[in-house]
């Protein structure tokens, strides 16, 4: 059984001219030990479906269909038994670690208070605990020591404090909402490294949300392209980028600035999507990437069908694409 | 933190001396003889000139501006012309009573306003908050004096629970003397709460949207312990700078509330003397409150370096 | 410009405020009385008539009578020409020395800016009624010396606002743009900064206006302001205080008036900042 078996999950957001669909049908799985990529741009809803697993969706949002965890429906539970699974089962780590910490609590306290809240742990062994944790993540108690405070921190070493803290109890699942996005592209590398790192050392399942196809082909078993609210192609890495069948995957991949076979030396223009993501509210039927298309066919205002190319590699489109990605 | 604080001390020093000077040159400017005021258009004028003297005040500007700031230090404030008393004796009668007014005034307006700043942004929408709201528009707009008369006009005369003015006195035990304190306290009390009220629900729906709350709940806190523990420290800092700034709110309210209520307090006191040219009394309590809200806002500012540890340990990344 | 473009929206889209729409009706109600009462009343309020004291209402006296055979509505009326024309000076004292300083502040920064903020922090530390007393003592009491004691206590707050805002204003790409075309400070303050922190004065402007009305009514409750035979809201509070006992209802509806012209106010100032805020941020 999967960990993580999202199906059909629907998340609908309350506005003044009625509920607008953010998320629509999505089916999603993870095993324990993998490692998910999920994708897509700006506005394609890939942050909310993190925070519709952890249970902390706007307060006008409404989730429908089932999350299980472990088999545990998540959203038939109430809320205080979320409580018990966050931080304890299933961790996640923001995009912004200048603003994730608490500036007035020292670091050793954030680390361990998850420690505290789910096995109860006194405060010494609590605090003992945390300082191994944080040595674990590159931040050993000699230069970083359990009372400093998260001002006197980098960014890159705020975000391993979250990890540590959001590793604490060991939890099955680790959501990394675009973790290096806010972070220079040195210690981008460094931080990922550490995630890799732990995720195979802790056999932890990972769900990594990003919008850099890079960090995908790197660091991702699995891949998951959204767009507007669907999934729209799904497969092993390896397969997929080896043969990219929606062409909103295809157009991702192109505007990759180090996309391979750009052919000409000395820099061609990045190859660019025309056109942009629709807003929620005003989604066209059928396929939502139909407009912007260059392979659209009229079949395309119909709800495009699901098609398996290889071994659990799938794509939602009508008429997918074969061969290599072309630049 | 020994900069931090050497810096705030000298501002300090700076600004009660200005302060001083400013007083001290106000009351200069003051029409009107006290010596001819005490003895009466009808004395003759050898003896004004002779009461002039003996007060000094035939001295050099500067040399009685040192004298009052050399008498202020070692406390030798000069005696009231119009009570006969040192001005000293005068006021450690009337601490008596506008202290335990203050204090009494302040944990009310915080009792009250904090439970329902924090409990309006918990329910932030609903109509809980929209009622709260509703009470501290309200409270803004309600001149204390006018509160003050409503308080009297229900529960002294209506109802007849406490006395409608005047001070009970201390020797006549605690009780009745908290008992006459407790309406003017209220009426003192609930502007500063609405505006309290206010400022503390406002830092904490702003709290509730920080980033650290989110990470908070994501580690497996409930809505209230990501609240209580993570946003109610950095909700105080605002909170508690306007704290600081009411205290000089108060004192100017209890100069009319004591008015309402006929007691015998500094507010009282400082209005008396006012009106009648009492200048030693006047130029020695004025200074005195002005020195009170500098050091209350002294003291507030250090209150931040114990709150945000930001601005004790300074420094960024590495 | 874009501070033009935000009014115009803005007005058109007064509605969509609650607070504005209440708060405007509330304040331009009392505006219209004060205005009113400068030419007209229903009965003279320097007229006592003793045998017609303390009545109830009725057809002649709409409120009834004060103690002094007074016609309570006509006071009520003066009363509030009185305060709002007291509260509006005082505001226009206060944005007339406060915001050149702020912005003389934002502008020079260094050792001026130094100043002004010395002087503010002192300025503020200062109990405002307290200090109000004192100058109105000194000086006399009467409806100019409170004006200019509440005025004195509005630069401070205005002089912040300016700074504030314009500091932030210093910042931005099309100021710098300005400065590097060799436009002088003194032209970029009118041109660029003053006219984007309007909104925020007119903000700040309306909560003084308030707090206004709330200072001349205790410097008159003290006997400190306007002085009789003139009408105050705040004197009529403190003879009613004497006859608390027997006529409750002459303490009860200047209290309302001030309340209610304050509310109105408030409203006012917080439906303002609803509308002209985000359309400025927008326009920006």
């Amino acid at each position: 059984m999967a960990l993580l078996e999202i199906r059909d999950l629907t998340v609908e957001i309350a506005t003044p001219e009625g509920p607008v669909a953010i998320l629509e049908s999505l089916d999603l799985t993870l095993e324990s030990g993998r490692s998910l990529g999920l994708v897509g741009e700006s506005g394609c809803g890939k942050s909310m479906t993190a925070l519709a697993v952890m249970g902390l969706l706007p307060k006008a949002a409404r989730a429908h269909g089932t999350i299980r965890l472990g088999g545990q429906d998540l959203l038939a539970l109430p809320e205080e038994a979320l409580c018990r699974l966050r931080g304890r089962r299933m961790a996640m780590i923001f995009q912004e670690p200048m603003t994730a910490l608490n500036p007035v609590k020292p670091i050793g306290q954030q680390v361990a208070e998850s420690l505290r809240q789910h096995l109860g742990l006194a405060r010494a062994d609590a605090e003992a605990r945390a300082a191994k944790l944080l040595d674990r993540v590159g931040l050993p108690q000699a230069r970083f020591p359990l009372g400093l405070f998260p001002h006197q921190l980098s960014g890159g070493q705020r975000q391993r404090v979250l990890i540590a803290a959001a590793m604490a109890c060991g939890p099955d699942l680790l959501i990394a909402d675009e973790p290096t996005t806010a972070l220079d592209v040195t210690i981008q590398a460094q931080v990922l490294d550490l995630i890799a790192e732990l995720v195979e050392s802790e056999g932890l399942a990972l769900l990594l949300i990003t919008h850099d196809l890079g960090v995908v082909a790197e660091m991702a078993d699995d891949v998951a392209v959204m767009y507007s609210g669907r999934i729209v192609e799904a497969g092993p890495a390896t397969a997929l980028f080896r043969q990219m069948a929606h062409p909103y995957a295809r157009g991702l991949f192109a505007a990759m600035p180090q996309a391979p076979g750009s052919g000409e030396e000395g820099g061609t223009r990045l190859a660019t999507i025309p056109g942009r993501v629709p807003n929620p509210a005003e989604r066209p039927a059928g396929c939502a990437f139909a407009p912007r298309c260059p392979h659209r066919l009229p079949g395309c205002a119909f709800e495009p069908p699901i098609e398996h190319l290889a071994d659990a590699h799938w794509v939602r489109c009508l008429a997918p694409r074969r061969g290599a990605p072309a630049p | 933190m020994s900069v931090f604080l050497a810096k705030r001390g000298l501002a300090l020093l700076l600004t009660l001396l200005v302060a001083s000077l400013v007083v001290f040159l106000v009351m200069e400017v003051l029409p009107g003889d006290p010596a001819l005021i005490i003895l009466g258009t009808g004395a003759q004028d050898d003896t004004i000139a002779a009461l002039r003297q003996q007060m000094g005040l035939d001295r050099p500007m500067m040399e009685r501006y040192l004298a009052w700031l050399g008498g202020l230090l070692t406390g030798e404030f000069g005696e009231s012309y119009t009570y006969g008393k040192p001005v000293l004796t005068l006021i450690g009668e009337r601490v008596m009573v506008s202290l335990p007014l203050a204090v009494m005034a302040i944990v009310l307006s915080t009792a009250i306003a904090l439970p329902l700043g924090v409990a309006a942004a918990a329910r932030h929408g609903r109509p809980a908050d929209v009622a709260i709201m509703g009470f501290v528009q309200l409270g803004v707009a309600v001149p204390n004096f006018w509160f003050a008369m409503l308080l009297i006009l229900f529960f002294a005369v209506n109802l007849g629970w406490v006395p409608a003015g005047g001070f009970a006195g201390w020797e006549e035990g605690a009780l009745a003397a908290l008992l006459s304190l407790l309406l003017p306290a209220i009426a003192l009390a609930l502007p500063q709460a609405a505006i309290l009220a206010r400022v503390t629900r406002s830092s904490v729906l702003e709290v509730m949207q920080e980033d650290y709350v989110r990470t908070a709940r994501a580690k497996g806190l409930t809505r209230g312990q990501a609240l209580w523990r993570h946003g109610v420290r950095n909700a105080l800092i605002p909170v508690v700078t306007i704290m600081g700034l009411q205290f000089s709110f108060l004192l100017a309210g209890t100069i009319i509330i004591e008015n309402v209520f006929y007691l015998p307090g500094l507010g009282r006191l400082i209005f008396q003397a006012i009106a009648q040219r009492d200048l030693v009394v006047v130029k020695d309590l004025v200074i005195l409150l002005a020195a009170a809200v500098i050091l209350v806002n002294f003291l507030v500012d250090l209150s931040y370096a114990l709150l945000d540890p930001r601005l004790r340990l300074g420094g960024d990344g590495h | 410009m874009a501070i033009k473009v935000g009014l115009a929206a803005a007005l058109a889209e007064s509605g969509k405020s609650r607070a504005f729409v209440i708060g405007g009706a509330i304040s331009g109600f009392f505006l219209s009385i004060a205005l009113l009462a400068l030419v007209w009343t229903p009965h003279s309020v320097f007229q006592m008539a003793i045998r017609e004291k303390l009545q109830g209402p009725s057809w002649s006296h709409l409120l009834g009578t004060d103690h002094f055979g007074r016609d309570l509505l006509s006071m009520l009326m003066v009363g509030a020409s009185n305060s709002i024309g007291v509260a509006v000076v005082a505001v226009a004292v206060g944005l007339a020395f406060g915001v050149p300083l702020g912005a003389l502040a934002a502008a020079k920064r260094g050792w001026i800016d130094e100043v002004v903020m010395r002087f503010n922090d002192f300025a503020f530390a200062f109990p405002a009624l307290l200090s109000a007393v004192m100058i109105t003592a000194v000086f006399g009491p009467g409806g100019v010396n409170s004006i200019i004691a509440i005025g004195i206590f509005n630069i401070p707050v205005f002089a912040r606002v300016t700074r504030g805002g314009a500091l932030s204003l210093w910042q931005r790409e099309y100021v710098l743009a300005a400065r590097v075309a060799g436009k002088g400070t003194t032209r970029i303050t009118i041109e660029h900064i003053l006219p984007n922190i309007a909104s925020l004065l007119i903000v700040q402007g309306t909560i003084q206006f308030a707090l206004g009305i709330l200072a001349e009514a205790g410097l008159s409750y003290l006997g400190l302001g306007t002085q009789p035979p003139l009408p105050s809201w705040g004197k009529m509070l403190a003879e009613a205080q004497t006859m608390l006992f027997l006529a409750p209802q002459l303490a009860i509806l200047p209290g309302l008036a001030i309340v209610l012209s304050v509310l109105g106010l408030n409203l006012l100032g917080d439906g303002l900042r609803d509308l002209l805020d985000p359309r400025l941020r927008r326009a920006r």
